[in-house]
């Protein structure tokens, strides 16, 4: 059973679009991380839907690896920034994180 | 050999200068004051070897303008008037700076070994010798220096120096303002000599005293033209009708008016004796102050070339030397008296080479600078005899030939110098100078009065000096001592200004030395150390022989003759007894005003208190100096004060209120602004971040066509070429009617070959005068006319006109100045020529013709080339993936034109 492209492309583009929503709309960090893991794995999606169907060579399904080594660096990164703001302000609320500002 | 020895000169006292001034204060008062007189004494024996040789040159060797040159280096070079013109440190001493060398050294030898009497209880001892040093090196840098920059180096040294001195007691703030006033005179002065310069530069091509002078004699017009201030034909009172020669000696005048302290730059001087007596003496009397006199004498080729400049000069001379001894008629302190008599000599020295006797004038500078220096140095040891350290008052000394018979006698023969009484060196100057000013009568043939007028005035000044000279001498020296100063009594009796304000603190050292019974009210006088007695006794005999040295029967052939190469000359004649009749006068001057002041001082009048009550107003007018300081404190200074009030307010209210505050309240009130941007939450950044991202993604997906010409044809055939893009599809409109000419391709290039009915609109291409200018292109429509306007060319060129100034200079047929009309129709363009010169095919049209320029064709208009194409605007339309559409379009010229140059080398090449 074949499934147009466009059909992938619009799941993709549904799913940014939820995580970017997310990400401006929630307060809690930990909330706002998994938002920015939906908005890469929708990116996946869109690559290896565009690879499958322009099966030249595999750069879409090699980007979408490179895609997820970064955002396992990036999950990494940022549960260990949101661990310290939890020992900092015992909260884990975006909001509270605005002493770049002063 | 003897051309090193003037660098010598020059050399030792600088030397010394450093020597003193970085290692004196470490060194014992010996060693300072050994270098300081040694060093001034090996210049001086260098300047009497260097004179020998100069005299050996003139009259052993027969040569008749000998000089001694030396050239050190390089000092800079400029251009001027399209020639370098180089500046080297030069030395050279010809017969007028041989003599001024002889005095500076030879006085300043005495008077530094007067100052090691008379300043050895100085703290600063060190210091004083050090400056006196620079001083004596900067003033012989002055005399001896070649051109204008390396005198001029000297003539700030010398001011530089005498700011010094004069302040040289800096803790009493009036001293110091002294000094200040000085300085601020003198730099008014120097900015006429920097002017004057560059005037002389610009018209001789030299910096150099001898080739500006050779020039004067050799081709005088160069200086005499009238200089070009303005345009021509303007009334005088606009643009006053001024030669070169005139404009640069009145700067340099100005100059000298400070430096040699004449009107109206004169008030420094008097208040310049608050110095240390002997820098009085040396600075102040006998050399640095005449140095305006030395100027004039060695630019004197081009000073006689200006009449107007020789008047101003003898008047303003005239006027100081009256004045200045008026003054002198009633003030009460020493060295007051002494100031304004040395203002007032100077006035007569001015007079001289005003009225063109260079040769007076200056032997009236050497002759006063033996006597007035012994009568600095004798006032010097009066006041050292009865312990006066600022300046002593007149009214509380007397008899004191009793207790100091050296200094009375050289004081004496001193006054009788200056007095002009025969046989004595001040007599023969005089004389000389009044003979000149009766002879140059015909030199001022616009001003027959002038002559006359400022004999007069000489003489009448020459009575008041003896007159004021010998009631000093007798006030002071004959009669009985009546107590000397008591400071407490002294100090109110200091001058109106303050300016010889007691200063007892910092001096405490010389009183304690001095005065020795400093509590007894009538204190013995007593008779001064050697080291000062002897430099009286040499100078007391130079004030009478220096007369000696020069002179003839009557007539001072020889000093004429010695200085007639250096100096420049007038057309001068006088008449058999002019030289009596001058003479004559004279002696009566010298008769009367001693015999008056005999009368009065000596055998104590009553008429002397009579007249000043008498005279009240007039008397206090003297006695107040014409009230001359105050006069310029309610003008001058007042003026500036109020500029600097105002400036000040400016600054504040302006600078520092609007500008500074506006523009930090704008910059705080920005800065509030984007802060509200900054507000640290993270979403938010986020948000604006999605908008813009939002944005750039839709630029990307909206398509554009920008069309362009592919290569560069020259047909009718044009290849045009659109963007490429996913998914893009074209369809083409060549003709611009709305009508798309092709079906929808994926093809992003198209061509297409015009025809003469696509064309409806036409390319005028036009390149301005000269092959530098760019082409441009303006496009018309039938009946649209293209202006030709003169005007801002930039407005011209933005609004799609053409400029007269485009056309170059010679557009002009004839006298008619009528712009082309340049108008298009169906066909190309219709020129009317008009006043313009219109060519076509080589052949100039004529004015009333329709010239006619078809597509393909060009003409020219003046200088500029006009030449006319077509102008399409073919459309394209593209769609994109998602169905969006854009069209845009593109201007192709049709055939292209080749560029002007292009063109005419395809011409060329066509024709061989």
């Amino acid at each position: 059973m074949d499934i147009e492209l466009g059909y992938y492309l619009a799941l993709s583009a549904l799913i940014f679009g939820l995580g970017a929503i997310g990400f401006l709309v929630r307060r809690n960090v930990l909330v706002q991380l998994m938002s920015i893991e939906l908005m890469l794995n929708s990116v996946n999606l869109m690559l290896v839907a565009f690879n499958r169907f322009l099966p030249d060579n595999h750069a879409g399904q090699l980007f979408a690896f490179f895609v997820i080594a970064v955002a396992a660096a990036e999950a990494a990164v940022g549960l260990a920034i949101v661990i310290s703001m939890f020992r900092l302000k015992k909260t884990v609320h975006s909001d509270r994180a605005d002493i770049l500002r002063h | 050999m003897y051309q090193k020895a003037l660098l010598g000169i020059v050399l030792f006292p600088l030397i010394g200068a450093i020597a003193n001034g970085v290692f004196g204060r470490k060194a014992g008062r010996n060693v300072v004051h050994a270098v300081a007189v040694l060093s001034v004494a090996c210049s001086f024996a260098l300047a009497l070897y260097a004179f020998g040789s100069l005299l050996h040159l003139r009259y052993g060797q027969g040569e008749e303008a000998a000089s001694i040159t030396y050239t050190a280096y390089e000092w800079f070079s400029l251009s001027l008037n399209h020639r370098t013109l180089s500046i080297p440190v030069r030395f050279v001493m010809d017969s007028l700076s041989g003599v001024m060398t002889l005095v500076v050294t030879g006085i300043g030898l005495l008077i530094h070994i007067y100052s090691t009497g008379y300043m050895s209880e100085e703290p600063s001892y060190a210091r004083f010798f050090a400056y006196l040093n620079l001083f004596t090196a900067s003033m012989l840098i002055l005399i001896l220096g070649s051109s204008l920059p390396v005198m001029f180096v000297g003539w700030e040294g010398v001011g530089v120096c005498s700011y010094l001195l004069i302040g040289f007691w800096y803790e009493n703030p009036n001293y110091a303002a002294a000094g200040r006033k000085a300085f601020v005179a003198n730099r008014i002065g120097d900015f006429g000599v920097i002017l004057g310069m560059f005037l002389l530069a610009t018209a001789a091509n030299s910096l150099e005293f001898t080739d500006i002078n050779e020039l004067a004699h050799v081709r005088p017009t160069q200086f005499t033209s009238a200089l070009a201030l303005g345009p021509q034909g303007a009334p005088f009172w606009v643009i006053p009708s001024i030669s070169l020669a005139t404009a640069a000696t009145l700067f340099l005048f100005l100059g000298c008016t400070g430096k040699s302290a004449q009107l109206p730059l004169y008030v420094w001087l008097p208040d310049a004796m608050a110095g240390p007596t002997p820098v009085s003496a040396l600075i102040h009397a006998a050399t640095m102050v005449t140095s305006g006199i030395y100027l004039v004498c060695r630019l004197s080729p081009v000073f006689a070339l200006a009449p107007a400049t020789m008047a101003v000069m003898a008047i303003i001379g005239a006027v100081t030397a009256l004045m200045a001894a008026s003054v002198g008629l009633v003030q009460n302190d020493i060295k007051k008296i002494l100031a304004y008599s040395t203002v007032s000599q100077l006035g007569f020295m001015f007079a001289a080479v005003g009225c063109g006797a260079f040769a007076a004038g200056f032997m009236h500078v050497y002759t006063h600078a033996f006597f007035k220096a012994c009568l600095f140095l004798g006032a010097g040891s009066v006041m050292h005899a009865v312990g006066a350290h600022g300046d002593a008052d007149i009214r509380t000394l007397g008899g004191l030939r009793k207790y100091m018979p050296l200094t009375n006698v050289t004081f004496l023969v001193s006054c009788l110098a200056i007095a002009g009484v025969p046989l004595f060196s001040g007599f023969f100057s005089k004389d000389e100078i009044l003979v000149g000013v009766l002879s140059s009568a015909g030199y001022f043939s616009f001003a027959p009065w002038l002559a006359p007028t400022v004999f007069g005035m000489l003489v009448l000044g020459a009575t008041m000096t003896a007159f004021y000279m010998f009631r000093l001498y007798f006030l002071t020296f004959s009669g009985e001592f009546r107590g000397g100063p008591v400071h407490e009594t002294h100090a109110p009796a200091a001058g109106a200004h303050g300016d010889h304000g007691d200063h007892e603190d910092e001096r405490h050292d010389h009183d304690a030395a001095h005065d020795h019974d400093h509590g007894h009210a009538h204190h013995e006088p007593h008779e001064s150390p050697p080291s000062m007695t002897i430099p009286l006794i040499v100078l007391g005999v130079g004030a009478v022989f220096a007369g000696y040295v020069w002179i003839g029967i009557v007539h001072f052939e020889p000093w004429v003759k010695w200085l007639e190469p250096s100096l420049g000359s007038i057309h001068a004649e006088h008449g058999h007894a002019t030289p009596y009749i001058a003479m004559a006068f004279g002696l009566l001057a010298a008769v009367v005003g001693i015999g008056l002041a005999f009368q009065f001082y000596y055998k104590g009048s009553e008429v002397p208190a009579k007249l000043a009550t008498q005279f009240g107003g007039l008397h206090r007018l003297l006695m107040d100096k014409w009230r001359v300081d105050e006069l310029y404190d309610a003008t001058v200074l007042a003026g500036s004060r109020g500029l600097a009030r105002l400036c000040a307010a400016f600054d504040k209210y302006v600078v520092d209120g609007i500008l500074t505050h506006v523009s930090s309240q704008a910059v705080a009130s920005l800065s509030f602004l984007f802060t509200r941007f900054q507000t640290g939450l993270v979403h938010a950044y986020g948000a604006v971040m999605a908008v813009g991202l939002f944005f750039v993604a839709f630029h990307f997906v909206v398509p554009h066509a920008d069309p362009a010409v592919v290569g560069d044809p020259t047909g009718l055939s044009v290849e045009l070429a659109a963007n490429q893009g996913l998914g893009y599809e074209y369809r083409w409109d060549f003709d611009a009617d709305g009508r798309f000419d092709t079906e929808w391709s994926n093809d992003s290039k198209a061509e297409h070959a015009f025809s003469d009915a696509d064309i409806v609109r036409f390319a005028v291409v036009f390149e301005g005068a000269g092959y530098g200018a760019r082409p441009r292109t303006l496009v018309v429509a039938p009946k649209q006319e293209i202006k030709v306007s003169s005007g801002a060319l930039t407005r011209i060129m933005t609004r799609g006109e053409l400029s007269l100034d485009e056309l170059g200079e010679s557009w002009q047929r004839g006298e008619d100045a009528a712009a082309p009309l340049i108008k298009a129709d169906e066909q190309g363009l219709l020129i009317k020529p008009r006043g313009a010169r219109v060519r076509k095919a080589g052949a100039v049209q004529p004015a009333d013709a329709e010239v006619r320029v078809s597509r393909g064709e060009h003409v020219s208009i003046g200088e500029a080339r006009l030449s006319v194409s077509g102008y399409v605007k073919p459309r394209v339309q593209v769609r994109n993936a998602f169905g969006m559409e854009r069209t845009e379009s593109v201007g192709v010229v049709v055939p292209k034109v080749p560029p002007r140059i292009t063109a005419e080398i395809a011409a060329v090449q066509g024709s061989k």
